[in-house]
């Protein structure tokens, strides 16, 4: 049981990008591809987040005194979760309004239905 | 000497004063684009000497030294790959000044010149979170280019391509987390100087995942299902680039990644085999289309894997192979995709029996398809045979496997020499003789024939490039000298 409570964390990310591949993979609808799409990155952030995570770590900021480095948590990877979160949401509009797009050509948003192009 | 961040500060900051400068003058949108590229071209070409003698290695974020900064590594891979996107982007923007009329123009230009900044700043960056992040604008850029025109078939192959890239991208992502865990840094070259200290098991899922990620933009045979659509459903132009430029990023990606920064010579083998699986898949599914820009499309996939089969030589000829191929491949398709988009427009069909007579009716634009095709093929006094010349003597000095797969990859070439004369049959030697000529305007021909001039010039005279291609090659090769360069 240990080996689950130390690595949590890692395991809940990889649970979640595991959920979003299984979703983008088997799901017919392209709205829940899209969702699928959503798990995956934050699954990925999630990971990130918890890469640089120091237990009961706080803020890298020295707020107070007698706070050595060890205490704190790497910011680098939040730096990188920020930027992947707004590569993410444009992503995800960009997927939506296609799939407006796509739902206004066909009628549909079933994948089955939808090949004008052969895959 | 010019700084290299230039490259990708001005046309990020053309994309986005284009909006207001639109305000100012509605028909202004056509001509920013070229400007930019004309301006990434010279000093591309102006940093070109510099950085084969000794690479700039620019410090962005504060004046620390790497790895605590971000830095921008302009080698003589980066600058030349450079020179080449500001080239082909300079044509296909001028090309698109007359070619681009229907829907928003100025949103068609902001997205061009962001897909060109992506792609500048991929191959110039020497930080793989920065690589991502140039990365993932190529791709957003070029998802949302391929549904430019918001028909049908565009819509769709965006959405194809959306889903694919967005699970590749995020496979990098995921990779570079590890990577991160492990070594504590995101620089290139620190990471490089320190993989050997750990077993490589444990950088072996990082190296897989970001192989793979990268290998869906490269298109490497299993990851390439959305490539055919998104190349042949976007408007010609945009084909141009995504085959001419977008891909090769992606291959640039890869082998950065293979070479410099885990020096994984295990994996040339496995390179070589699935380079030759894609030359054949995508050859053959070339052979069947009846759909011009669908076969150019699949072309491109076979020419992806001839690139990756020379770069799993793991030679430096093989590699400069490689790297030559990427260039050939770059001047060739773009001239075909943009010869393509004119004869499209006035036959309002993309089936190939639809281009009969075209050798009359087009005669220069027809002229400047058979170069183009001849150069694919590799014949003689076109650039496609210096560059394949090159990878076959490359293959052929390894000796062993290699000499047999060699010959193996080389019948592909016949199958794209089959459907590639077929189609300068249909085009020359059917149809009836009443057509009247209606040639393609000037903006069109001067770019398609500034393409023909550059193959024809590369294919007779290589030796120029040939030098910078070595140095190319032995930056990806020579490890250790790029981890001192940018750690000094």
């Amino acid at each position: 049981m240990s080996f689950v409570y130390q690595n949590i964390y890692y395991i809940g990310s990889i649970g979640l990008i595991l959920i979003g591949l299984y979703v983008v993979l088997v799901k017919r609808n392209l709205i829940k591809v899209i969702i699928g799409l959503s798990f995956l990155d934050t699954g990925i952030n999630l990971l990130l987040i918890s890469v640089g995570y120091v237990r009961h770590g706080t803020a890298p900021i020295f707020s107070r005194p007698g706070l050595s480095p060890g205490q704190m948590v790497d910011p680098v990877p939040q730096a990188l979760v920020l930027t992947a979160i707004v590569i993410g949401v444009a992503v995800l509009a960009l997927a939506l309004s296609l799939a407006v797009r796509l739902y206004e050509h066909y009628g549909t948003l079933d994948l089955r239905k939808i090949r004008g192009l052969r895959w | 000497m010019v700084s290299p961040a230039l490259l990708v500060a001005v046309p990020l900051g053309l994309a986005f004063a284009l909006p207001l400068l639109r305000l100012a003058w509605r028909e202004v949108d056509r001509y920013v684009p070229p400007v930019g590229m004309a301006f990434n071209l010279v000093v591309s070409l102006s940093l070109l000497p510099v950085v084969l003698k000794n690479p700039v290695v620019v410090w962005i974020g504060g004046n620390f030294p790497p790895p605590f900064c971000i830095n921008l590594v302009a080698g003589p891979v980066g600058v030349l790959l450079s020179a080449v996107i500001a080239l082909v982007g300079l044509l296909v923007a001028i090309y698109a000044i007359g070619y681009i009329r229907e829907g928003d123009t100025g949103r068609y230009h902001t997205l061009y010149l962001l897909l060109l900044t992506g792609a500048t700043g991929a191959v110039l960056t020497g930080d793989i979170f920065n690589l991502f992040v140039f990365f993932e604008i190529l791709c957003i850029s070029s998802y949302a280019l391929v549904a430019y025109l918001g028909d049908r078939n565009g819509v769709e192959a965006a959405v194809k391509y959306l889903v694919q890239g967005s699970v590749g991208t995020g496979m990098v992502l995921v990779g570079i987390a590890l990577l991160y865990g492990q070594f504590g840094t995101l620089n290139m070259a620190d990471i490089a100087g320190r993989v050997n200290s750990v077993s490589p098991a444990s950088v072996f899922v990082p190296l897989v995942l970001l192989v793979a990620g990268f290998g869906v933009e490269a298109a490497i045979f299993p990851l390439n299902a959305w490539l055919p659509d998104a190349h042949s459903s976007a408007p010609s132009s945009i084909s141009a680039i995504l085959s001419g430029i977008a891909i090769k990023v992606g291959v640039y990606a890869m082998a950065r990644v293979i070479f410099t920064m885990f020096g994984a010579s295990e994996l040339f083998p496995s390179l070589m085999v699935v380079g030759l699986l894609t030359l054949f898949v995508g050859e053959m599914s070339a052979f069947a289309q009846g759909d011009i820009k669908r076969m150019l499309a699949y072309s491109s996939i076979g020419q992806i894997g001839l690139i990756a089969f020379a770069l799993g030589l793991g030679t430096l000829h093989g590699l400069s192979g490689g790297m030559f191929q990427v260039v050939s491949h770059a001047l060739s398709k773009s001239l075909l995709f943009l010869a393509v988009g004119y004869m499209i427009y006035r036959t309002g069909s993309m089936e190939i029996s639809s281009l009969e007579g075209m050798g009359r009716r087009m005669p220069l634009t027809s002229l400047a398809f058979v170069v183009g095709a001849f150069s694919l093929v590799g014949f003689p006094p076109f650039v496609g045979f210096p560059s394949k010349f090159m990878i076959v003597k490359a293959a052929v000095e390894n000796g062993g496997l290699s000499t047999v797969l060699v010959a193996v990859a080389l019948v592909g070439t016949v199958i794209e020499g089959a459907y590639f004369l077929k189609v300068v049959q249909v085009m020359y030697f059917k149809g009836g003789r009443e057509l009247k000529r209606e040639e393609a305007p000037a903006t069109a021909l001067v770019p398609i024939f500034v393409l023909v001039l550059m193959v024809l010039v590369l294919g007779v005279y290589p030796r120029p490039m040939v030098e910078v291609l070595d140095s190319a090659a032995s930056e990806l090769l020579d490890r250790l000298k790029y981890v001192q360069w940018v750690m000094r």
